[in-house]
């Protein structure tokens, strides 16, 4: 046992001491993790970053009801208290002592430097104003809000369309209160954030899972036909078989060791996943276990088929390279796959990662299953057999003469 | 030969494709003794060492090793192996203590690490990656790493090539003293002077076949020559080579070295400096020396050892 125990450990430490290796199995499935989530994280509900949003209420007026009718609508949805996701922005408003054209002062630098997504004023004279406003004939009130934004900053470019909607809920209020709008009659604005993938899940769910497949995709489909074939042309592995030690045994500990980098691989993603970008999902259960298990299995797999295959190291990584990306993307690991042509659903339906991946959404909840689970098992482990029998037949442990 | 013998070889064949690599080959290795294949680049010394060690399979011929006769070298027979292979590598990333460890888990019974360490002159390079070291201290820790479950039988395939004098020297060293730990010791080289130096018996081996075997005095006195002349000449047309042919019989030429191959030193010295003198050669690097493997196999094959 300690034999096999010992190959294990020698894939782990040449795995992780290769920097080239390292960065692909470890630092680049965490980058695209953080990176995808970053883009398309903050447009959803979670996960992302939130809008800083200031507001200046220099109302001295007579009539203060309408302006702190406004204060409370921005602290309602900043506080979340309607939603059910999380707040569409932070609002900081001036403290009770604290002199208000100071705090628009030191708000406007912050919007300048890029601190702030968006600066909302509330003139003085503003609650008149509306009264004014709402007691005379004209249709559009006299009535202005002040709001600034930082030109060129994608952040203010958001946070405008964020605060619009603030605004025209304002309006919509005061319009209500005043008794001159049927509020069943109004138009309402909704807006939605795309994004996301389901009702209740957030990109980063919908990501994670993708992401960790990919890991263990990349893992396998690199690190097995990587470690079998350069150490078959190198003779290292002829080194091996003038010991007792022999091919089952060194595949034994080749399987654990490969298995252990997944775990770590998967350990880590899952921490940053889960503590740093807020997902939600969790794999601790047994079928999800044993769904990432086959998932580890399969791609594996599918590097024993590509080391029985190639004869060299190199041709071994350029097929690899060349399977990597329609096995990957026609999978549905990072965005749905209906509406492809005929010929690219073939790959997909014959795609074990199609199956993985639809599978472990389904499981976690983040996706509806659109394969029956027997089949969701069942490609996977005939991926597996294939690669059983190339191995036996095909593959050679041994540089050719 | 000796009456107990490490390993035993006959009739042993290998063919790939029309190639005769191994060609009815026989021979056995006594216990305790330094047994040299001797030949050149493609002389079928790596096959039938291969062979031997279990990673290739003859056509035909039979094996036995320590008293048991096999057709395929097993995992238990394995256990009793040292086998320090031609142009073998270690992962690039692992430590030099780590290689030892990995192979002393694959026997059951083995050295301790700083043990091995210590033998190959490892031990302040333990913690280095095997990509940091240098092609004596490689060639060290392979040898490391093929005794560290200590082995009855070792296998030293072209354990020089490639190496520094000093790192050559080392290996001789090592090799010797694992002789006097009475290992039995299968050695292949195409350096005559190794295989002199270090062999008990020598096979010499060409074209897949053993065209000569005993031990190196054995072999060398087989030549019925007792002293080679050998010295440099300069550009030298062919017409002065007869001349000389008229004095000596055994001439042979080899660019600008003539070795002259004689039983009467002196006569055939002066017939050589006269020589010399009449037709206007200039002679240099004269060395008088015994015939040694390289002559033996010359005369066997009319080729060099290295060419």
């Amino acid at each position: 046992m300690n034999d096999v125990l010992r190959v294990a450990r020698t894939h782990v430490l040449t795995a992780v001491r290769e920097r080239i290796t390292l960065f692909w199995f470890l630092i680049f499935p965490l980058l695209l993790l953080v990176l995808l989530s970053a883009i398309f994280g903050q447009i959803g509900r979670s996960g992302g970053m939130q809008f800083a949003v200031s507001l200046v209420d220099l109302d001295r007026g007579e009539e203060r009801a309408f302006s702190d009718l406004v204060v409370r609508l921005f602290q309602t949805l900043a506080s979340n208290e309607e939603a059910s996701g999380e707040p569409l922005f932070a609002l900081s408003l001036p403290g009770e002592d604290e002199d208000p054209t100071a705090f628009l002062e030191t708000a406007r630098e912050e919007l300048l430097r890029g601190q702030r997504a968006a600066v909302v004023i509330l003139p003085n004279g503003f609650g008149d104003a509306v009264l004014a406003g709402l007691g005379g004939a004209s249709a559009t009130p006299d009535a202005e809000l002040r709001v600034l934004y930082a030109a060129g900053n994608a952040a203010s470019e958001m946070a405008r369309s964020i605060v619009l909607q603030v605004l025209a809920r304002v309006d919509r209020e005061i319009l209500e209160r005043a008794g001159r709008l049927d509020a069943t009659t109004t138009v309402r604005t909704e807006t939605s954030w795309v994004g996301g993938a389901g009702e209740q899940a957030s990109y980063i769910d919908f990501l994670l899972p993708g992401i960790v497949l990919m890991g263990l995709f990349v893992n396998g489909l690199f690190g097995i036909p990587g470690s079998i074939l350069f150490a078959r042309e190198r003779r290292i592995l002829r080194r091996y078989w003038v010991t007792p030690l022999g091919v089952p045994r060194f595949l034994a500990g080749l399987s654990i060791g490969h298995v252990a980098l997944c775990v770590v691989q998967f350990a880590l993603l899952y921490a940053v996943g889960r503590f740093a970008l807020g997902a939600t999902v969790s794999f601790a259960d047994a079928a999800t276990v044993g769904l990432l298990v086959l998932a580890a299995a399969t791609f594996m797999a599918l590097g024993f088929v590509i080391a029985s295959l190639a004869k060299t190291g190199n041709a071994g990584m350029a097929v690899a390279n060349a399977l990597n990306m329609p096995i990957m993307f026609l999978s549905g690991l990072f965005f749905p796959i209906s509406g492809l042509p005929a010929a690219l659903r073939v790959i997909v339906y014959i795609n074990p990662a199609s199956y993985l991946a639809a599978g472990l959404r389904a499981r976690l909840g983040v996706d509806a299953a659109t394969f029956p689970t027997a089949l969701i098992v069942l490609v996977p482990l005939a991926w597996v057999a294939v690669a059983a029998v190339l191995v036996a037949v095909r593959m050679r442990w041994d540089v050719e003469r | 030969m000796t009456p107990e013998a490490a390993l035993r070889v006959k009739n042993l064949c290998k063919r790939y494709g029309e190639v005769r690599a191994v060609d009815d080959v026989s021979f056995e290795a006594g216990v305790g003794t330094v047994f040299t294949l001797l030949g050149p680049n493609g002389a079928g010394k790596t096959t039938t060492l291969e062979i031997l060690e279990g990673i290739r399979h003859p056509d035909s011929g039979s094996l036995e090793l320590f008293g048991v006769a096999m057709d395929r070298v097993g995992r238990v027979t394995k256990q009793r192996f040292g086998v320090l292979l031609q142009e073998g590598n270690f992962e690039q990333y692992l430590r030099v203590r780590e290689v030892i460890e990995l192979f002393a888990s694959f026997f059951d019974a083995s050295r301790s690490v700083d043990e091995i360490l210590e033998m190959v002159a490892l031990k302040d390079k333990a913690r280095a990656y095997v990509k940091a070291l240098s092609g004596g201290q490689k060639q060290r820790l392979a040898l490391g790493a093929a005794l560290v479950n200590d082995p009855d039988l070792v296998f030293l395939d072209e354990p020089t090539t490639g190496l520094d004098p000093q790192a050559r020297r080392n290996i001789w060293t090592m090799t010797d003293g694992l002789r006097r730990q009475g290992k039995t010791i299968l050695l292949t080289t195409h350096y005559m002077e190794e295989a002199e130096s270090l062999s008990d018996t020598v096979c010499v081996m060409d074209h897949g076949r053993i065209i000569a075997q005993g031990t190196p005095r054995e072999l060398t006195t087989s030549l019925d020559r007792e002293t080679m002349i050998e010295f440099a000449v300069g550009d030298l047309d062919e017409a002065d080579v007869e001349k000389l042919r008229g004095c000596c019989a055994a001439i042979r030429r080899q660019g600008e070295l003539l070795t002259v191959e004689t039983e009467e030193l002196v006569p055939t010295m002066e017939a050589i400096l006269e020589w010399a003198r009449l037709n206007e050669v200039s002679v240099r690097n004269m060395v008088v020396r015994q015939p040694n493997l390289e002559d033996v196999f010359l005369s066997l094959t009319g080729r060099r050892l290295r060419e």
